[in-house]
């Protein structure tokens, strides 16, 4: 029995496509994409009935996630922050989603690759880019002049270089890293409950301590993938405020 | 997500290597991720982001109107309490002002009376003194009369001189 915990990130066609010399065929992942945004599109948008003054279950947590995103915004952006909301609700529902439906046995964590999070996180990187020099013309420079002596100039704009371009890489590895690392654990983990299972006797009363773990590791799963859609937000809220405000406080 | 498979290592084009760094599968992610997202974004940018800012909203405006509303009704009910102590007040400081007003006409009317009654009682008890003297008067007189006949007819025993009458007086005045 191949237990290779690599295996569940496999993307498998299944509807074979090729344009203009490239393979965009129709895959297990984009199948949990579609299955993501369609449900989450159709939950936020009907769950709500505008004038029910008592929402339900639906719309309490449709309303509790869009205010909770509005609030991420406006206090690390300020008001003039709001404008982007939607591209933030779309990548917090995005990432949230994606990881929710990860979590589900049988099906593919689409934020398990790095091509996602990083496409994603280029999103940011270019609305922060175009941002910035939209408001600030080329004074978004300034971004990289921190308020420092002269000399220390010297050394602190080629950090601050660097810690920008870098950002991209940081925002879409991290994502992408904890959903894979966490998804590996809990395969490795799973092939010793199979493996132990399956090697009888005393051994197969063991595979109940790895199964346990599954389970540890299975709820702090589901913590993370909450987290990491919060930390991927409110990071693009933080980016996106350093490209309206340079380095002044709001 | 625990997926273990049974059928070893997947199909054969994507079955060796580190899944995520296949840079074959670089496009058709690229592809499918821009349409699903653009979908995503559009959906809760022009759908569900109005929506529901559109329940939030209407609540918070009826939560607002109800206190507005509460408020009023608030300030009504104690203007209607003001106004209602004043009548209170009014109409107290009115009844005082007319019992005093019965108290004093009460009383006048009393003094009268009484005054009326004692001149009365004075007029009445006149009349008796009056009387009483005219009968003290008639009755002294009686007496006088008798005792000067007495006195003439004493001394006209005593001495059988007859007495006239004046000087029976006379003598009946200095005793």
């Amino acid at each position: 029995m191949a237990l290779n915990p690599m295996e569940q990130f496999a993307i498998k066609p299944l509807i074979p496509l090729h344009i203009g010399g490239y393979d965009v065929s129709f895959t297990n992942q984009s199948l949990l994409m579609v299955i993501v945004v369609v449900a989450a599109g159709l939950f936020l948008s009907l769950a709500v009935k505008p004038g029910k003054l008592v929402p339900g279950r639906g719309q309490s947590m449709a309303e509790m996630s869009y205010e909770f995103v509005a609030n991420m915004i406006h206090s690390a952006t300020g008001e003039d922050g709001l404008r982007f909301f939607p591209l933030v609700f779309s990548l917090f529902i995005f990432v949230l989603f994606s990881n929710f439906f990860g979590m589900i046995p049988g099906s593919y964590t689409v934020t398990s690759q790095i091509m996602v999070t990083f496409a994603l996180a280029s999103l940011v990187i270019l609305t922060v880019i175009v941002t910035g020099f939209v408001k600030h013309g080329i004074g978004f420079l300034k971004l990289f002049v921190p308020h420092a002596p002269l000399p220390l100039l010297f050394l602190l704009v080629p950090i601050e270089v660097i810690s920008f371009l870098t950002r991209p890489i940081s925002l879409s590895v991290r994502l992408f890293a904890n959903m894979l690392a966490g998804h590996t654990m809990l395969a490795v983990f799973a092939g010793f409950v199979i493996a132990l299972g399956g090697a009888g006797g005393v051994l197969s009363l063991l595979s109940i301590a790895p199964m346990a773990l599954i389970v540890g590791i299975l709820l702090l799963e589901l913590l993370v993938a909450f987290l990491q859609a919060y930390v991927f937000a409110i990071l693009t809220c933080i980016y996106l405020n350093e490209a309206l405000h340079l380095h002044d406080q709001h | 997500m625990a997926e273990v498979t049974h059928e070893g290592t997947g199909a054969p084009e994507h079955g060796a290597g580190f899944p995520p760094f296949k840079t074959e599968t670089f496009p058709g992610q690229i592809f499918w991720l821009a349409i699903t997202f653009a979908f995503l974004f559009v959906m809760l940018w022009r759908v569900a982001g109005p929506r529901i800012k559109g329940a939030i909203h209407i609540r918070r405006e009826a939560i607002n109107g109800d206190i507005r509303a509460a408020e009023a009704a608030r300030a009504e009910s104690q203007a209607a309490g003001a106004a209602y102590q004043n009548a209170l007040a009014t109409a107290r400081k009115k009844a005082q002002a007319l019992a005093e007003e019965t108290r004093v006409a009460l009383n006048a009317e009393i003094a009268t009376g009484k005054a009326d009654a004692e001149a009365e009682a004075g007029r009445l008890t006149a009349a008796a003194d009056a009387r009483i003297n005219e009968s003290r008067a008639a009755a002294r007189g009686h007496v006088k009369g008798a005792a000067e006949a007495a006195a003439i007819a004493i001394v006209a025993k005593l001495t059988g001189e007859t007495v006239s009458a004046a000087d029976a007086a006379a003598a009946l005045e200095k005793a």
